[in-house]
């Protein structure tokens, strides 16, 4: 069957989880209203065809870019069925939602999730009163546990019948109001309830005023006048209130009649943990604490004693056994040096790191599925507005601290414009993971006593840069307006392994994957330009190509302290991924006798060390950074700044260092 | 009085809004803060930080400068 079915909802509800029982994927998930941003399609179970994931919305008039793309689903697919998802526990709120899908056509499967949280606070809903009522399927689900799944099932499958909308009165002012629009939208073609479009006209639906531009200044006229004479008759009220006030008192009457309480309110464990994390005097201490704990978890504690076994096994067995297996096949010395130096020494030298990068996945997983998230943007809030952005920015630039491409995508729940470019352009210096295998390789040659300071003082420096430049944006550019701020906090939830797990092995695998392709097309690419020169094949390495190209540029760099060709050309193709900057290094500085890191070490200091980490954590964002910020900016010129201010801050923060640090004294 | 006036902890009535930014007063209305609505204000941040409300079961933060926009009778 080639149904098509899509989830529509409040944020925060649980359509994502659903959708990964329903479809067996791993999207997203995560406790925070804006974690999907974007459309993602799956296919249903039991061959029941496709299934829609969406952003979550409130009314379907929309307000931040996430929510626009549930708008238009929803313009351009009048008749794909819909699978509506409320919180149970949140009844009256949800069914704003579900009244506006009714009122648009029937074809609407109610899923009551969260019955698990309902209960707990006590809340009791009558399943088969709320389905008579609105005379849809109702089912009960408990998304995260799988509960209810197969019911969804047997739901979907009964859907197709087509009976007519919801109807409901608004009043004789507005309904003459919706009547005229929709004489005058009779001509537009096509499934669309024009009743539906009428009324969310009426409602200032953004979305739909767009659609409906070329009839534009009739109906404009048509609302204004319909506002007037309300307004008239109701006192100083607005059209959108009013419509709104109208489902509320329906909904109100349904809730009555289904919803039972049977406990007394009482303080929730949500609440307790908030006293304490969102406390006026411990509330950033905490957050501040708790990203420290981070850094060591993965950079002291675990991650690098961890690292240095697989480090062992990579170069001690997996290697050894190349070596043995090669000399026994014989292969011509060419292979065997690709083989080895190459793919070996360059994948391996980044596959090393991947402990540090699944630790420091399972930790963001931890902030982002127990609710935690929504808090720091609370905390931090007031120091934003001094940088005159909102706290809100802090979920893609944490996000960004994993990766910078899904924290790009994250700035899409901001609901300002102005704050989600700054926060976009702010992002590349969010050091990623992909950066994290430079510090690591670094540190644990120059800094092994002080391994998470060091790291944490990049990390620092990384933010420091960014909120200068929200600062600078902010105080010239988009000095006219001002930022906003507001913001739901879902109740904690208790993360599930399961969960965890899984969230962390769909992000880390990103890693292990592009250590797979991109990283091994390239380190042999690479290996390939050290191997060959202008005077023939397996020339000295300072005579290959790949020296010709690093000595080009190795004079701009010579100011900053590490003027070599080698570091020059692993600068280079860290533009491809960071992690790419690593295996360069390997190859170039891997000598049969010696480890690298005794190379290293003769090649730097630990000041210039510290210069090249700096550098490589702010000069450029990757590709893929690039090619994501140019399509959610729609603009070459803020990519463009983003790089060049990035380049400029990476040459004189640099400089400082070293000039600051020579005449300090410091090697 | 509004919002911000209130102690923490304390029950009151909305009753309209004055001078809160249209973009907030629009996602309020979508969280179901509105004229009529009972609210609780839970805590108020320092150095002039954002306040957190409370409303049927859920809690919502916003800016003191719009907590103060949003004019309240106590219950
Ligand atoms: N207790 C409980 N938690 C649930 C249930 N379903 C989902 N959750 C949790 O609710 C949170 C939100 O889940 P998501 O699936 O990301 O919600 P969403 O609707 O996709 O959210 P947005 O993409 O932000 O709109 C996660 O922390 C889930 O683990 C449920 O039935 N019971
Ligand atoms: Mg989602």
């Amino acid at each position: 069957m080639n149904a098509t079915f899509a989830l529509i909802g409040n944020p925060n509800t649980g359509k994502t989880s659903l959708f990964n029982a329903l479809t067996g994927s791993y999207q997203y998930v995560g406790n925070w209203s804006g974690v999907t941003v974007e459309k993602k399609v799956g296919t249903l179970h039991h061959n029941m065809g496709t299934l829609v994931d969406l952003p979550g919305i409130y009314t379907m008039n929309p307000i931040s870019a996430d929510e626009a793309v549930v708008s238009n689903y929803l313009l351009e697919e009048p008749t794909t069925p819909v699978l509506n998802i409320i919180d149970t526990s949140q009844l009256k709120r949800n069914l704003h939602v579900t009244i506006q899908l009714l009122e648009r056509n029937r074809n609407v499967l109610l899923c009551l999730n969260m019955i698990d949280v309902a209960n707990e606070r006590g809340i009791y809903v009558d399943n088969n009163r709320l389905s008579s009522l609105l005379n849809i399927d109702v089912t009960p689900i408990i998304a995260r546990k799988e509960q209810g799944i197969d019911n969804i099932f047997h739901g979907l499958n009964q859907l197709h019948k087509s009976t007519t909308p919801l109807v409901l009165y608004y009043g004789s002012i507005v309904e003459k109001g919706i009547t005229s629009i929709e004489k005058k939208l009779s001509d537009l073609n096509g499934d669309i309830n024009t009743r539906w479009l009428a009324i969310q006209y009426l409602q200032g639906n953004r979305q739909i005023e767009n659609k409906l531009s070329s009839s534009n200044c009739e109906i404009a006229k048509i609302r204004d006048d319909t506002e007037k004479q309300l307004q008239f008759k109701e006192g100083n009220i607005t059209l959108a209130y009013h419509i709104m006030n109208v489902r509320e008192t329906f909904i109100q009457s349904i809730v009555d009649q289904v919803i039972t309480i049977k406990k007394e309110p009482k303080v929730f464990m949500s609440e307790k943990i908030d006293q304490i994390v969102t406390n006026k005097f411990l509330g950033i201490p905490i957050f501040l604490f708790l990203m420290y704990m981070i850094f060591m978890v993965t950079f002291n504690w675990i991650g690098f004693p961890l690292s240095d076994l697989l480090d062992v096994f990579l170069t001690d067995m997996v290697a050894v056994w190349f070596e043995n297996v090669l000399a026994i096949l014989q292969v011509n010395p060419f292979i065997e040096s690709v083989i080895l130096e190459g793919i070996i020494g360059g994948v391996g030298g980044v596959l090393v790191f991947t402990p540090q990068i699944f630790i420091l996945f399972f930790c963001l997983s931890l902030l982002e599925d127990s609710g935690y998230m929504a808090r720091i943007t609370v905390v931090m809030d007031r120091f934003m507005q001094a940088m005159g952005l909102n706290g809100k920015a802090f979920i893609p630039l944490i996000i960004g601290f994993g990766c910078n491409v899904p924290g790009i995508m994250a700035a899409r729940s901001i609901e300002q414009e102005r704050d989600r470019l700054i926060t976009m352009v702010m992002l590349p210096f969010m050091s990623c993971s992909a950066r994290l295998p430079v510090y690591a390789l670094f540190i644990s040659v120059f800094f092994k006593e002080n391994q998470a300071l060091i790291a944490l003082s990049l990390y620092v420096l990384g933010i420091v840069i960014a909120l200068l430049l929200a600062k600078i944006l902010t105080s010239t550019t988009f000095k006219k307006e001002k930022s906003l701020f507001i913001m739901e906090l879902p109740p904690y939830r208790m993360p599930q392994w399961r969960t965890l797990w899984r969230a962390t092995w769909e992000k880390g695998k990103g890693f292990i994957r592009k250590a797979g392709t991109f990283i091994f097309g390239g380190s042999v690419i690479i290996w390939l330009l050290t191997y060959m020169g202008p005077g023939g094949i397996d020339v000295p390495m300072d005579e290959s190509y790949l020296a010709q190209i690093g000595a080009y540029i190795a004079p701009f760099l010579a100011p900053l302290g590490f003027g070599t060709w080698q570091a020059a050309s692993s600068l280079l193709t860290g533009f491809l991924a960071k992690e790419v900057v690593v295996s360069t290094m390997s190859i170039i500085y891997a000598a049969p006798e010696v480890q690298m890191q005794g190379l290293l070490a003769e090649y730097f200091s630990p000041l210039t060390a510290y210069g090249f980490m700096t550098f490589i954590l702010l000069y450029v964002p990757c590709l893929a950074t690039v090619a994501v910020m140019k399509q959610e900016t729609h603009s070459i010129k803020w990519t463009m700044f983003a790089i060049l201010y990035g380049l400029v801050m990476a040459y004189i923060v640099t400089f400082l260092i070293i000039q600051c640090g020579r005449i300090l004294g410091i090697a | 009085m509004n919002i911000a006036q209130l102690k923490e902890n304390e029950v009151a009535i909305v009753e309209c809004f004055s001078t809160v930014d249209q973009l907030i007063k629009d996602r309020l209305m979508q969280l179901g803060i509105y004229p009529n609505q009972e609210i609780c204000l839970l805590r108020k941040l320092p150095f002039g930080g954002p306040c957190i409300i409370g409303t049927c079961g859920q809690c919502i933060c916003i800016r003191l400068y719009d907590a103060k926009g949003i004019e309240v009778k106590k219950k």
